[in-house]
């Protein structure tokens, strides 16, 4: 079973539940965790671990298009199609050219195809890094960092699951990144369950209603957590009105939580109320998994991976 | 003053304002790919080449294209030998626009539907907010990024005169702020740091994070049960915190 945690929005909770229910699974079968927020990783940090990997392996899944200024003959042809912005022509006055502005490229390689001079050649180039602990609370974690200033993270992502899926594993838990965007489908794409945190804030439930067009989409069956509910319990109310049946329990808000993180301590190896109110929804998703057995599995759209090369 | 919600896939500063967001003033399009399949071959050259891995082709079947893994880069219409891909347009984002007070202007930035690449919608979010401020010379131009260092974020950064990166002391924060921080680096904007929650934690972590970097803490935030309350009602903007 692989079983994403995703939210939307940002600091509603994702990576504690994410790294309690890691380690609650850890308890009875062998599982693999997989941080697919690759902009910024933190779920190594709730578990309790400094950096010190086991495996760092600096991969590339961009590429960005190398100009031959010789052959150049300033058309201004990829210029005019690249649908990012991320070419432009210096023109005369200045050294005539075209200019990359690596910041705004994608890689996809559209510019050289059209250049009529084959001036363009798409290069290789090292975005990412990913990590690997071998054995955090009993089971392997699999990270991955985008390098700042690069971009890719969506295919980072589907390079990270591709590592996990070489673990021994019954259970695959994921971190989703925030938001809704390429590294969001990334990570839920193929998956049997979404675990859906929110929180009760106007913008907590507005993100959650937005990365559900997403879940929805995939046609993925999700449950809700409300995290910090008590900060607003009338808003918590008509959350847990609007998701009737879908909720997986709710977590109080406690300061403690944020100096337990801040001296890097798991929530489980605390004695906070959250830790009691984290293992309710544990016990929740255990019971669907025995469900998920008998179910048909959601539609995945990953055939391509058949395909090789890429 | 102009705010512009960059964070296109999960806007909210009109929650924190408490404002409703009205009917969106311009909608973002993109290009997809579309088959004609009278001109198709099936040589599956653009699902080869396709490096978003959103055309599938299964063997002697016309290639699918698949619109949640498309960045709509145009790669595969202007590939194709045989000229069977065309274009259609698709609306993937808008922009709102909602006067606050007289001289406040809030421009929301939105994603429509499952968007994979949502870097442009910032792009024409920003130049919607920067010709508004231009004509109602504004004197602050301020955008609110999305989390993370992907390309949105770089996109709303690109050419500002400062950034503000939020953190909190916590190995997380100091985690974070210092990737945001790198980025800033090479993207050449200045960097100041507000700390929120800042007498939660440990300050340690944030300092070494800044010294090493030569940035200043701006601000400081300290915790507040207030605050918190405040915010999870959307009433942030009646709490008099400026």
């Amino acid at each position: 079973m692989k079983l994403a945690v995703a939210s939307g929005k940002g600091g509603v909770g994702k990576s504690m539940v994410v790294s309690t229910l890691a380690m609650l699974f850890s308890k009875s079968k062998p599982i693999v965790a997989v941080d697919c927020d690759v902009d910024a990783p933190n779920l190594h940090l709730w578990l309790g671990q400094r950096e010190k990997w086991n495996e760092k392996q600096r991969i590339s899944v961009s590429e960005r298009p190398i100009i031959d200024k010789k052959k150049c003959k300033l058309c201004g042809k990829c210029v005019e199609i690249c649908a990012f912005g991320a070419l432009k022509a210096l023109t005369p006055g200045v050294v005539p050219g075209v200019v990359l502005n690596n910041f705004f490229c994608e890689g996809c390689g559209a510019c050289e195809v059209v250049c009529p001079q084959k001036a363009i050649t798409m290069k290789a180039i090292k975005n990412a890094e990913i990590r690997i602990k071998k054995d955090v609370y009993g089971f392997p974690l699999v990270s991955a960092q985008l390098f700042p200033g690069e971009t890719g993270s969506g295919k980072i992502v589907d390079k990270i699951k591709e590592k996990a899926e070489g673990f021994d594993y019954q259970v695959m838990v994921l971190d989703a990144p925030a938001g809704t965007g390429c590294p969001v489908i990334a990570a839920l794409n193929g998956i049997d369950y979404a675990v859906l945190v929110t929180e009760p804030t106007p913008s907590g439930r507005s993100d959650l209603k937005r990365v559900l067009t997403v879940v929805n989409h995939f046609k993925i069956p999700y449950g809700v957590v409300i995290n910090k509910w008590d900060i607003n319990k009338k808003l918590s109310g008509k959350i847990e009105k609007e998701f009737a049946g879908r909720m997986l329990g709710k977590i109080s808000f406690d300061k403690r939580v944020f100096q337990a993180i801040a001296r890097l301590q798991p929530i489980l190896k605390t004695n906070l109320p959250v830790k009691k109110e984290i293992k309710n929804i544990y016990k929740q998703l255990t019971d669907l998994e025995v469900a998920e057995h008998s179910r048909k599995k959601p539609a995945k759209i990953d055939l391509w991976l058949s395909k090789s090369g890429k | 003053m102009v705010l512009a919600d960059c964070d296109v896939e999960c806007p909210n500063d009109h929650l924190l304002l408490g404002v409703k967001l009205e009917k969106p003033v311009e909608k973002i399009y993109a290009n997809f790919p579309k088959l004609d399949k009278g001109r198709c071959a099936k040589c599956g050259l653009c699902a080869r080449k396709c490096r978003s891995n959103a055309v599938f082709k299964a063997s002697s079947k016309y290639p699918v294209f698949i619109e949640e893994l498309c960045s709509g880069c145009g790669l595969c219409w202007h590939i194709c030998p045989n000229k069977a891909i065309g274009i259609k347009k698709k609306v993937i984002g808008e922009v709102l626009q909602r006067r606050i007070a007289n001289d406040f202007w809030l421009i929301t930035g939105r994603s429509v539907g499952v968007v994979d690449e949502t870097g442009p919608i910032v792009t024409e979010v920003r130049e919607f907010a920067e010709k508004l401020a231009k004509k109602e010379k504004a004197d602050y131009l301020l955008f609110d990024t999305a989390v993370g260092l992907h390309c949105g974020v770089i996109r709303a950064l690109i050419d500002c005169d400062l950034a503000y990166a939020v953190s909190e002391p916590t190995p997380l924060g100091s985690h974070d702020l210092g990737l945001i921080l790198d980025l800033l680096a090479k993207l050449k904007v200045p960097a100041e740091v507000v700390l929120n929650q800042a007498d939660l934690g440990n300050e340690n972590l944030i300092e070494k994070i800044v010294k090493r970097r030569g940035i200043k803490i701006a601000y400081k935030i300290p915790y507040s049960k207030k605050l918190v309350k405040a915010y999870s009602k959307g009433k942030l903007g009646k709490l008099n915190i400026l």
